[in-house]
């Protein structure tokens, strides 16, 4: 189980840092340097998404100016361009979709056999485990042009449906791993006694263990939301222009004719900021999520 | 008297002429009428050209109740995007052919012979007029062993635009006439102070086939193949040409192989470079101040000469009907291309931003001095060769293998000769399999 | 603890949706790709697929250009993740104080974002910001008093670029991990440790060290298979150029595949790949990951 400070998976109980325990002086220039290097990485991490934001208000000729320029007039024109003119608001939309639609589905059909691996007892349970991880590591290069070739065959190119329905080869891996993890960690005696009352296995899950579970579950799912959100292989290869999903989007932009700056920058923006504001809210989670269960 | 039933004959007969002309008159909107309603598909580019179509489409829409769907791709994708979709039996009614994808979906069959349509009298405009496009362009990208196939609707030439102000202050009143003056004259003199003679497009994709390799080819008496279909870049012509570029990369900003259109034009727009060598389309981006500081400084003209003549680059995009299409769909997607490649709207496309392969709309009056590049453009294609790239089914894994090796070359990562080595030895074992040496495939181009 | 023993068709209720939603839509694929790469599969010439057989392996096997994508690849690996968990490690430990909570926060939350950002995103950012001209990382390192350098068209430098942009995304998650570890450590026994010496050096390495650990294997683990998966960002920077200095394994298979149409071979070159994912994950997994 892990008890953090920064992960509050059984809550009310925290911990008090060591060094407020005992004296730990702190020297004049300590404090100092402390600050400063505490400042560089902030700015560090966040220099990048403040350029990227300064240049979606540049025009063309500002964006293009050598030395780039720090002070400018901002305008809107990339984004009204690129959200209305070039379907980015569309493609948006189509990510949020399947966004939304994917993850769910992984939470559907995860919980349940996260519950079952966590808590019940059979053959090749390990082996089984194992192959839903595995499936997370695989590279969607490999399945990318069969998918193509399979998904024409049905009609169903272009569509929302078949990119949730592929998205879940790298969702349920998250949602199972995480969930497992975050089922194993609660206390038999619960399901114990709901057995000795007779309930159904179904029952205990979901009254009992889905609630409390929650934490885990919440973490699963913003993961699931964020990669299928930033997932950009498959969406270039199976999308056209009905279901295109945003970062497809944006790297349509790059045509080697003549790279409109300012729009792309714009479209990169609209991309990021929603991920970013999911993520933050979830940041105390996040680092659960990342390692999946994996801290001990 | 018997010259009155003479003359009432004839009357008659004119009547009854032109009558019958009257009624056979054919007309886009009586030709279009069984096909309203029908939609069509079709892959568009982020050019110029392009836009300019999509600004006179509400007015065929209107005309013909055909709806148009566009789907817009970076030049990059579109092959890939077109491929795939021919090869999975998909939407696309009509096909968008760069000149060197010509060989490849004719021989796949999935693109329909212009003559399906054009002997048919429902669907033919009898001012079509085929020979009113430039023999060269037309025969380059629109037909393939000797049939035609599509309509040359985006084209270009190789041009060579350059910054008359900066050259003048190097002591040049006129563009160089030559490579060798190119590199010998002008490129100390232009080079300095951080500014650069020249910039060649050369980033490792269909740009270093085409930009780079192929125009340093061409000029100096060399080809990709011999008669034989077997490489020919370790003959004398070829080796000159690919040194030639070597020693010309001295006079060109550093980098320059990560250079992609954009990044040349922009070198030339704002003042870096004094003379490029790119494609026509871009006379619209030269001169337009929202994207050129040298509006006032650009000029244009033909691409410099080599021992062997002037080759200019050729390139551009000719659009066909799509066999996959079903038959009111290839009907309506032929009255289109039909329609947006006509000599009646040439003048029409070429004011929106295009570049028609029409000979006639050059002829026009004012047409030459209003579009400065018309001069230059209507002599390079007089000159050109088709075969400037080849244009068969296989250039697509040739153009990889010229691709890697030809900026390894430049990169020095190898010699000009280890180059040509490794390209013809990869490209003889693509031909061979392919069937070319044994005779099972004719040695087209 | 009660282990219950369910009955077959529980387990099957359970666990059978999701076991049968990856195999619809994972296996029939990896199928066809297997198919595909035993035999001649150019999109370009679908009239001719001969039966290859092992040709399609052994030409990939033996090609040097998909060994130097490989190799490229472990270059990248081992040089970005150390740097990652080095500097990593120094954000755990100055996040692990105590005092200014309000800056520590807000630094916890700005590491956030590098993880947060849409790869492909990252990708076209580093294109605007290391551009030599437009850019502005030469315009600052021009307030250093360094010449522009030339970041994109440079093979060496195009490729310190993509490593550089690896560790900005990436160090904020090592550190976040670690951060996680150290706070496993008990009271006590760090209490009892700083007691008997100021050198934090000595902490980390007697005390601290064990409880990061699992932290590290975890990292270790997702570093490398997301590495070996590494595409969108690259493809959006530089295409996998200047030449093929930054062409990584999965824009090699992407370019014979989708450039060269060359399916089977891609498939050949994908299905390699996903042999060796799959062994160096099991490999980690049953070495570090002591579970189940």
């Amino acid at each position: 189980m892990i008890v953090s400070n920064d992960t509050i998976i059984t809550p009310g109980e925290t911990r008090p840092s060591v060094h407020a325990t005992k004296g730990f002086s702190s020297k004049g220039y300590r404090p100092l340097a402390e600050v400063l290097l505490l400042l560089l990485i902030i700015v560090f991490c966040i220099f990048p998404f403040y350029w990227m934001v300064t240049t979606s208000l540049k025009t063309q000729l500002e964006a293009l100016a050598s030395p780039p320029s720090w002070i400018f007039e901002p305008t809107f024109a990339n984004y009204i361009q690129v959200l209305f003119k070039d379907n980015v608001g569309q493609s948006l939309v189509n990510s949020l979709i399947v966004a939304v639609c994917t993850t769910a589905l992984a939470l559907i059909l995860g919980t349940p056999a996260a519950y079952a691996l966590s808590r019940f007892e059979f053959r090749r349970k390990k082996d089984l485990w194992f192959w839903f991880i595995t499936n997370r590591m695989v590279s969607p290069i490999v399945l990318a042009l069969p998918f193509f070739l399979i998904v024409r065959k049905l009609g169903m190119l272009d569509s929302h449906i078949v990119l949730i329905l592929i998205y879940l080869t790298f969702n349920l891996p998250i949602v199972i791993w995480i969930c497992t993890d975050q089922f194993r960690s609660i206390p038999w005696d619960l399901d114990e006694a709901a057995v000795l009352d007779g309930a159904k296995p179904f029952r205990i899950f979901w009254k009992i263990c889905l609630p409390l579970a929650a934490p885990g579950i919440a973490v699963s799912a913003i993961f699931s939301f964020i990669f299928s959100w930033n997932e950009l292989m498959y969406a270039l290869v199976l999308t056209r222009k009905v279901a295109k999903t945003a970062p497809a989007m944006a790297v349509g932009f790059m045509e080697g004719y003549n790279l409109p700056y300012g729009k792309i920058m714009a479209t990169s923006t609209l991309i990021v900021i929603p991920v970013i504001v999911f993520a933050l809210i979830a940041s105390k989670h996040l680092v659960r999520g990342l390692t999946m269960g994996a801290v001990k | 008297m018997k010259v009155k039933p003479v003359l009432f004959s004839i009357t008659i007969m004119l009547a009854v002429f032109a009558v019958a002309t009257q009624a056979s008159a054919w007309s886009l909107e009586e030709a279009a009428k069984p096909y309203a309603g029908t939609e069509l598909e079709v892959v568009f580019l982020l050019r110029p050209g392009y836009e300019a179509a999509e600004k006179m489409i509400p007015e065929f829409e209107k005309k013909t109740g055909i709806k148009i769907n566009i789907i817009k791709h970076p030049y990059e994708n579109s092959l890939s995007e077109q491929v795939r979709d021919f090869v999975a039996n998909g939407d696309l009614d009509i096909a968008l052919i760069d000149l060197v994808w010509i060989g490849n979906f004719a021989e796949n069959e999935w693109i329909v012979p212009v003559d399906k349509f054009t002997k048919n009298p429902d669907l033919a405009d009898p001012e079509l007029d085929l020979d009113d496009f430039f023999p060269l362009v037309l025969n380059a990208f629109g037909a393939w062993n000797g049939v035609v196939y599509g309509l040359p609707f985006d084209n270009y030439s190789g041009l060579m635009f350059y910054n008359k102000c900066m050259l003048k202050e190097a002591g040049f009143d006129r563009p160089p006439e030559t490579w060798a003056e190119l590199k010998d004259v002008y490129g100390p003199k232009l080079t300095k102070d951080g500014k650069y003679a020249f910039a060649l497009q050369s980033k490792r994709n269909e740009t270093q086939s085409c930009d780079s390799f192929a125009r340093v080819l061409w000029p100096f008496g060399g080809s990709f193949l011999d008669q034989n279909f077997k490489s020919n870049l370790l003959s004398d012509g070829s080796q000159t040409g690919l040194k030639f570029r070597q020693d010309l990369m001295q006079y060109m900003p550093p980098g320059i192989v990560s250079y992609d259109h954009a990044e040349t034009i922009n070198a030339l727009a704002q003042g870096d470079v004094a003379i490029i060598t790119e494609w026509s389309a871009f006379y619209a981006t030269l001169t337009n101040p929202e994207t050129s500081k040298i509006v006032d400084c650009i000029e244009v003209s033909a691409e410099p000469k080599g021992p062997a003549g002037r080759k200019p680059a050729l390139g551009g995009f000719s659009l066909a009907v799509a066999s996959q299409a079903d038959e009111k769909e290839q009907a309506a997607a032929w009255l289109f291309i039909q329609w947006v490649t006509s000599k009646a709207n040439a003048k029409t496309y070429l004011e929106l931003g295009g570049v028609p392969a029409r000979q006639s709309v050059y002829k026009l009056p004012g047409v030459a001095e209003k579009y400065g590049y018309v001069n230059a453009l209507v002599e390079s294609w007089q000159e050109g060769v088709p075969e400037f790239r080849p244009r068969f089914a296989e250039w697509p894994q040739m153009t990889e293998i010229v691709q890697e090796w030809g900026t390894k070359i430049m990169l020095k990562e190898v010699t000009t000769e280890q180059g040509a080595k490794e390209i013809g030895s990869r490209v003889e074992a693509l031909l061979k399999d392919a069937g070319y040496y044994d005779g099972k495939k004719p040695l087209a181009q | 603890m009660l282990k219950i023993r369910h009955p077959r068709l529980t387990c099957l209720a359970f666990i059978g949706p999701a076991v049968i939603s990856l195999l619809t839509i994972g296996i029939g694929p990896l199928a066809f790709a297997v198919y595909t790469s035993l035999h001649r599969y150019q999109l370009t010439n679908l009239r001719r697929t001969p039966f290859l057989g092992l040709e399609n392996y052994q030409t990939v096997l033996s090609d040097y250009v998909f060994w130097e994508a490989m190799g490229r690849t472990m270059k990248l690996l081992i040089i970005v993740l150390p740097i990652q968990i080095i500097i990593g490690i120094g954000i755990a430990l100055l996040l692990h104080k105590p005092g200014m909570s309000v800056l520590r926060t807000l630094t916890r939350l700005s590491l956030v974002i590098p993880m947060a950002t849409t790869y492909a995103v990252v990708g076209l950012l580093g294109q605007v910001t290391f551009n030599i001209k437009y850019g502005v990382v030469n315009q600052l390192i021009g307030f250093l008093g360094f010449a522009p350098v030339n970041w994109i068209g440079d093979p060496n430098n195009a490729f310190i670029a993509i490593c550089f942009w690896d560790i900005w995304q990436w160090t904020p998650f090592c550190s976040l991990v670690l951060l996680a570890g150290l706070t496993m450590v008990p009271v006590e026994v760090e209490e009892a440790a700083r007691l008997e010496t100021r050198n934090w050096w000595t902490v980390l390495r007697y005390v601290q060290f064990p409880f990061l650990i699992p932290g590290l294997t975890a990292i270790l683990i997702l570093r490398t298979a997301d590495t070996l998966k590494l595409f969108d960002m690259v493809f959006t920077m530089t295409r996998g150029g200047p030449g093929s200095a930054t062409e990584l394994i999965s824009l090699m298979i992407q370019r014979v595949g989708f450039r060269g149409f060359d399916q089977g071979l891609a498939s050949a070159q994908a299905i390699i790949l996903l042999a060796l994912t799959i062994i160096l994950s099991q490999l980690y997994i049953r070495f570090f990951y002591r579970e189940v």
